[in-house]
C-alpha cells in the first residue's frame, strides 16, 4: 500500500461554486500541502474526502479503501484535525478518551497519556479550559493514540501564534519520520509549508492548478522585476500575474518562458508569491 | 450491534452534564399527578416532558460543531442513528420507570388507590405517547437541526388531541370493530405496542435516509 | 558533519546539501564508508522536506559520491575525493576555455592572460 490518499476527478456543485475534477495522490511517508486562497475549495475537498458532503462525481480512496463503500475501514486509519475543537467543551479530557477510544480497536491508553504529557495538557481539565493551541494538540493526541496512518489537517494553524505553528510542524515531521505515515495539510498560511512540504496541491477557484512536488512547483516559476518602460505587450501576455507601480512592475512568469525576460531582474518565487499572483484573476496587464 | 451501543453511549456522554436538569423536569409531573389524582395524567405529563429533552443531543452537537467528530469516527451513519434512537428510548423508559414508582407512591399517600389496570394502562399510554412524540421529533431534528426541529415536537400533541376528538365525535365511533377494540383492553394494548414498534421502524428508516443525504 | 542551510542564498536547498557534502568529502570531514545522516532525520532536523533531501542524496549517488543501501543508509564511497577532483578539473577546463575565447575576442595575448591568472591567484590566496 504505497498511496495513502487517492483523489480522482472529484467534483461537487453548489449554488454559486463548483469544485471541478480535483485529482491528486499522496504517497506514504510524505507531507502534502493543500493550498489556495480562502474559498477556493480546500475545506470542501476535505469534507468530500470525509464523506461529510455528497460528491457529484469522482473517487476517493484512503489507504486503498473507498471512502463511501468502505467508509468504516477507511476512517479507522484516519486522523483529522480541524481549525476548531470538535469535542463537547463540557467534556473532561478523560471523557474525551472514553468517548473516542471506544471506536478504535487499537487505541493505546499509554500513548495517549504520554502524548498529553508531551503536549503539556493537563488531563484533569475540561476541553473548554484549554487554549486554542492546546485544543488542536488534543485532536492530534487522539489521532496518534490509534496510530492513524493518514493525518488530515484543515487550517490547523489559523489563530495560532508562530511558536505553536513551529511546534506543530516539528510534531508533523516526527510523525512522518518512520516513513509509514502521511499528512495532508490544508492551509492558507503557506509560509508553514515553504520548507517542510514534500508535495503541493494547489486549488484555485474550484479548479486544480497544480499537483506535484513542492520543489518542482517552486522551480516552475520566477518573479521578474523591471521598469515601466521595459514592459511590452508581448511580455505582458506571458505573465501569469503582475503588480504595477509608478516605479516599475513585478510579475510572475513560468520558468520555461524565462529567456524572454532575461534582461530583467529575475528572482526565485515563494509559494506565497505564486498563489497571490495567480489568484489575481482578471487583473491583466494593460 | 456493538457500534450502535457505542453511539448510544457517546450520546449519553454528551448529555451527562445536563442530567441534573433533566431529573428536575421529572418533578413537576409528580405534582400534576397529585393535583389530578390520576396516574394517567401524571404519566402523560412525565412522558411529554421527557420527550422535550430529546433535542439535547442535537443541540449540544450543534453547539460545538461536533458533527465533524461524527464525520471522522469509523462508524456507519445508520449505526449513529439507531444508537441515538436507542439512547432516547432508554431515557424515556428510565423516566417512565421512575414515574411509575414515584407517582403511585404520592397518590397512595394522598389516599388514592391504584388498580393493576390503571397501572398497566398508564404505562402503555406513556410508552405510546413518548413514541408518538419522538418518531416525529427525531427526523425533524435530523432534517432541520435542533432549533427549527422544535416545531415538530408540538405537532403530535396537537394531532393526538385532534384524533381523540374526531374518534369520539364521528360516526366511526359506532363501528363494530372499533367498539370491540376499545372494549378489549388487552387488544388495545397489544395494538399500541405493535403500533409503537412499527412507528419507530419507519422513523428510524426516515432518519437514516435524511442523515445519509445531509451535507455537513 | 556540518550542514548549514541558507534561506537567502538563492541556491536551491538540495544543491546546498550536495555542495556541503562534497566539501566535507574533499576536506576529509567525511571519510569513506562513513554514513550520511538518515534521510528523514536530517529532513526533520533541518526542517526541510524529505523529497529535497532525497533528491540531494540521489544525485550524489548518481554522481558517484555515495551509495544508498536500502535499510542501511547512505555510505560515502572511497573514490569520493578523486571523483570530486575530476569534476572540479572538468569545471576548471570549461572555465578556462571560456576565458580563452573571451581573451581572443578582447585581443588579449597569452602572456597577458597568464599575467591575469597570476594576479588573481595572488588575490585569492590573500582572501
Amino acid at each position: 500500500m504505497n498511496d495513502y490518499l487517492e483523489v480522482r476527478n472529484l467534483s461537487k456543485s453548489f449554488e454559486g461554486f463548483q469544485l471541478h475534477n480535483i485529482t491528486f495522490t499522496l504517497p506514504k511517508g510524505y507531507i502534502m500541502g493543500l493550498i489556495g486562497p480562502n474559498g477556493s475549495g480546500k475545506t470542501t475537498t476535505i469534507k468530500l474526502i470525509l464523506n461529510m458532503l455528497k460528491r457529484t462525481s469522482g473517487e476517493v480512496k484512503i489507504l486503498g479503501f473507498d471512502n463511501i463503500a468502505s467508509e468504516q475501514e477507511a476512517k479507522r486509519n484516519l486522523g483529522v484535525v480541524f481549525d476548531s475543537n470538535y469535542f463537547s467543551d463540557e467534556w473532561k479530557i478523560s471523557q474525551v478518551e472514553k468517548s473516542v477510544s471506544a471506536f478504535y480497536e487499537n487505541w493505546n491508553t499509554q500513548k495517549f497519556s504520554e502524548t498529553l504529557k508531551r503536549f503539556h495538557i493537563q488531563p484533569s481539565k475540561k476541553v473548554k479550559e484549554l487554549s486554542k493551541g492546546m485544543q488542536m494538540k488534543l485532536m492530534l493526541a487522539c489521532a496518534f493514540s490509534y496510530d492513524a496512518k493518514l493525518l488530515i489537517l484543515d487550517e490547523p494553524t489559523s489563530g495560532l501564534d508562530p511558536v505553536s505553528r513551529d511546534e506543530l510542524l516539528h510534531i508533523l515531521s516526527e510523525y512522518i519520520e518512520d516513513g509509514e505515515h502521511s499528512v495532508l495539510f490544508s492551509t492558507h498560511i503557506t509560509g508553514d509549508l515553504e520548507r517542510a512540504a514534500d508535495y503541493i496541491t494547489y486549488i484555485s477557484y474550484g479548479e486544480l492548478f497544480f499537483s506535484g512536488g513542492k520543489d518542482e512547483f517552486i522551480d516552475s516559476f520566477r518573479i521578474v522585476k523591471g521598469g515601466c518602460e521595459e514592459l511590452s505587450t508581448d511580455l505582458g501576455k506571458k505573465m501569469l500575474g503582475i503588480r504595477n507601480f509608478s516605479t516599475g512592475f513585478e510579475a510572475l512568469v513560468k520558468t520555461e518562458d524565462l529567456k524572454q525576460f532575461a534582461h530583467l531582474n529575475v528572482e526565485p518565487a515563494t509559494i506565497d508569491d505564486i498563489v497571490v499572483f495567480t489568484s489575481k484573476r482578471g487583473e491583466q496587464y494593460e | 450491534m456493538s457500534n450502535i451501543w457505542k453511539s448510544a453511549k457517546l450520546d449519553f456522554s454528551l448529555v451527562k452534564p445536563y442530567v441534573k436538569t433533566i431529573c428536575f423536569t421529572m418533578v413537576l409531573p409528580v405534582v400534576f399527578a397529585a393535583i389530578n389524582r390520576s396516574l394517567l395524567t401524571g404519566i402523560s405529563f412525565a412522558m411529554c416532558f421527557i420527550a422535550m429533552t430529546t433535542g439535547y443531543t442535537f443541540s449540544i452537537t450543534e453547539k460545538n460543531s461536533m458533527e465533524r467528530l461524527y464525520g471522522i469516527l469509523p462508524i456507519r451513519k445508520s449505526d449513529m442513528v439507531i444508537g441515538r434512537y436507542i439512547f432516547i428510548i432508554i431515557m424515556g423508559l428510565t423516566a417512565l420507570i421512575f414515574s411509575l414508582i414515584a407517582h403511585p407512591v404520592i397518590l397512595t399517600i394522598l389516599g388514592e388507590s391504584i388498580s393493576i389496570f390503571d397501572y398497566i394502562s398508564a404505562a402503555v399510554t406513556g410508552i405510546f405517547l413518548f413514541a408518538l412524540y419522538t418518531v416525529f421529533q427525531l427526523p425533524g431534528y435530523y432534517r432541520f437541526g435542533s432549533i427549527k426541529g422544535r416545531v415538530f415536537m408540538y405537532i403530535p400533541v396537537a394531532g393526538f388531541l385532534i384524533t381523540l376528538l374526531l374518534i369520539t365525535k364521528s360516526p366511526v365511533g359506532e363501528s363494530k370493530l372499533l367498539f370491540t377494540v376499545i372494549n378489549s383492553p388487552i387488544l388495545l394494548m397489544l395494538l399500541a405496542v405493535i403500533f409503537v414498534i412499527a412507528m419507530y421502524i419507519v422513523s428510524i428508516l426516515v432518519s437514516i435516509k435524511i442523515l445519509k443525504n445531509k451535507e455537513m | 558533519m556540518k550542514l548549514i542551510i541558507s534561506n537567502i542564498s538563492g541556491i536551491p536547498i538540495y544543491e546546498q546539501i550536495k555542495q556541503q557534502v562534497k566539501s566535507a568529502i574533499m576536506s576529509g570531514d567525511l571519510q569513506a564508508d562513513e554514513t550520511l545522516p538518515s534521510l528523514r532525520t536530517l529532513a526533520k532536523e533541518l526542517k526541510i522536506s524529505v523529497l529535497t533531501v532525497t533528491r540531494a542524496y540521489t544525485e550524489l549517488e548518481q554522481e558517484g559520491f555515495v551509495k544508498n543501501i536500502q535499510g542501511r543508509g547512505c555510505f560515502v564511497l572511497g573514490q569520493g575525493s578523486e571523483l570530486l577532483r575530476e569534476q572540479l578539473i572538468c569545471k576548471i577546463e570549461n572555465n578556462l576555455s571560456e576565458a580563452i575565447s573571451a581573451a581572443r575576442v578582447a585581443n588579449l595575448s597569452e602572456e597577458e592572460l597568464h599575467h591575469l591568472l597570476s594576479i588573481l591567484m595572488e588575490e585569492k590566496t590573500d582572501e
